[in-house]
């Protein structure tokens, strides 16, 4: 039996949400084969596309089949999974034909999606971004200079907690976009995934006896993002998601972290996503978001 | 304060050549040969780790390229024969991960910018702070002549320097303490340059 799912029009983190619940209902009835139906996309967010993936390799590897995907209609959303990378880190993941690569010349995206599996990757991150970060968030988003760095450093962390903790591979993306209706400022988002063993998982065997009948996926969250634990005893582990809150706190940003049934996210006073929810969608490994509003003049740093 | 003077630690440079120091992986490779090159020199020793090539060093990296660095060189303390290690060309995007990654093992290492300034980065307390300044500005100095850094009495001063000496943040030298900069011989601070 196959089963279609429906990508929510606005493919954004909240799109996601709708398209776990949705996935939910679908496992429910065990189908063999699944098809996403992403025909109806109007608008995708950097997370919205490696929510695509991540979902895909779920469906892959409980039904033990690559799910089919339908393109989506819309010309402009096409256009950009393209110019992101999408359909090249889609093949394998999805029953499609193996894509072409890129032909299109330079664009505006910070950094397309890219596969992150070892610490090789992380350089290569850091160092693709750097001449684009220093364009994007001097000249676009008007940051000050050393944020370049700052901006790097973040993303090295953010990805290797892909490597250090999930056991798993795992995608980063990231670009500007207008964010008129919520903000009415251009923000740029920086969205990395996994699909591993999650922050319930990674540091249960450390710290899950402590808290005892409490321990759950948001209190796992909690201990990572608010204590600074990580699934390691040495007191040098666990500080880049520290560092990353501390940064973003500073830049007026937000930043959501979801693992496992539960998201965990600090809040700027532009946006109204609540700080903690459990009983979310299940789904395996970790989904972090990271908003980066532009600067207003006469901001500090 | 030691009545013999010490033997006058080695001095060596390592060069990171590396503009992103990014993964704890890639911190490993690196501390793993500072360590090599500390093994390698007999007796008391002082490392300069050179960041001027360095554009990003991120925070798992400082923690395994400084921090565990300082944190295993005190763990094998050999009194006879003690490691210093001083951070040299530092710019300000190095501070934050560099003095985080410290101060979460309870540790602070003596560093210089690229611009001279001396830097005490991590954890160590107000009167630590001053003493270690004051002596970094002067270069050699005995305990009387710091104390009015803390509250005017030469033996809470001397004890503050003895404390700053094991952690490795200054050396003592016999019949006066020096400031780590002083020991590279070229006094450490740039002409007319106030500690911080």
């Amino acid at each position: 039996m196959s089963r279609v799912v429906d990508v929510p029009e606005e493919m954004d983190h909240r799109g996601f949400e709708e398209l776990l619940a949705e996935l939910d209902r679908a496992f429910e009835d065990e189908p063999a084969r699944m098809l996403l139906n992403a025909r109806h996309v109007r608008w995708v967010s950097p997370y919205g596309l490696i929510g695509l993936l991540a979902v895909g390799r779920v469906i892959r590897d409980r039904t033990g089949h690559p799910p089919a995907i339908e393109a989506p209609d819309n010309r402009e959303v096409r256009s950009y999974a393209e110019f992101m990378g999408f359909w090249q880190a889609a093949t394998g993941i999805f029953d499609i034909p193996p894509a072409d690569p890129r032909t299109h010349g330079p664009h505006d995206a910070l950094l397309e999606i890219t596969p992150i599996r070892s610490h090789r990757d992380v350089h290569t991150v850091v160092e693709r971004v750097r001449e684009r970060a220093a364009a994007i968030l001097e000249k676009k988003l008007h940051y000050p200079k050393p944020a370049v760095i700052q901006f790097s450093v973040m993303l090295s962390e953010v990805c290797q907690n892909i490597i250090e903790h999930s056991d798993a591979d795992g995608w980063v993306c990231a670009q500007t976009y207008d964010y008129k209706r919520r903000l009415g400022r251009e923000v740029l988002m920086l969205a990395v995934m996994d699909v591993g063993v999650g922050f319930h998982g990674s540091l249960a065997s450390e710290h899950a006896r402590r808290y005892g009948e409490s321990w759950s996926p948001a209190t796992a969250l909690e201990a990572a993002l608010l204590q600074g634990e990580s699934r390691f005893r040495d007191p040098g582990r666990g500080q880049g998601l520290q560092a990353i809150r501390r940064q973003v706190v500073k830049w007026d940003g937000e930043l959501a972290i979801r693992s496992g049934d539960a998201q965990i996210a600090i809040v700027p006073e532009w946006d109204d996503l609540p700080p903690l929810q459990r009983g979310l969608p299940p789904f395996p490994g970790a989904q972090i978001l990271i908003v980066m509003p532009a600067r207003e003049q006469g901001e500090g740093t | 304060m030691n009545p013999f003077p010490p033997v006058r630690p080695s001095v060596a440079v390592a060069s990171l050549y590396q503009t992103y120091l990014v993964t704890r992986h890639t911190g490993r490779a690196v501390r793993l040969t500072i360590e090599r090159m500390v093994d390698e020199r007999p007796g008391p020793s002082l490392t300069v780790i050179d960041f001027r090539e360095v554009a990003v060093i991120d925070f798992s990296c400082a923690d395994e390229v400084v921090a565990r660095l300082l944190y295993d060189a005190l763990s094998r303390s050999d009194a006879a024969a003690p490691h210093y290690f001083l951070l040299d060309g530092l710019e300000e995007e190095h501070m934050d991960p560099l003095a985080s990654a410290l101060a979460r093992r309870g540790l602070a290492m003596a560093a210089r910018t690229s611009m001279l300034r001396p830097v005490l980065l991590g954890a160590a307390e107000p009167e630590a702070r001053r003493v270690w300044e004051a002596l970094a500005h002067r270069g050699r100095a005995r305990p009387s002549e710091l104390s009015g850094c803390v509250d005017g009495n030469a033996e809470t001063c001397r004890k503050w320097l003895a404390r700053l000496d094991s952690r490795r943040l200054v050396r003592d030298a016999g019949d006066q303490f020096e400031s780590l900069f002083a020991i590279l011989g070229d006094g450490g601070l740039g002409a007319g340059e106030a500690p911080a």
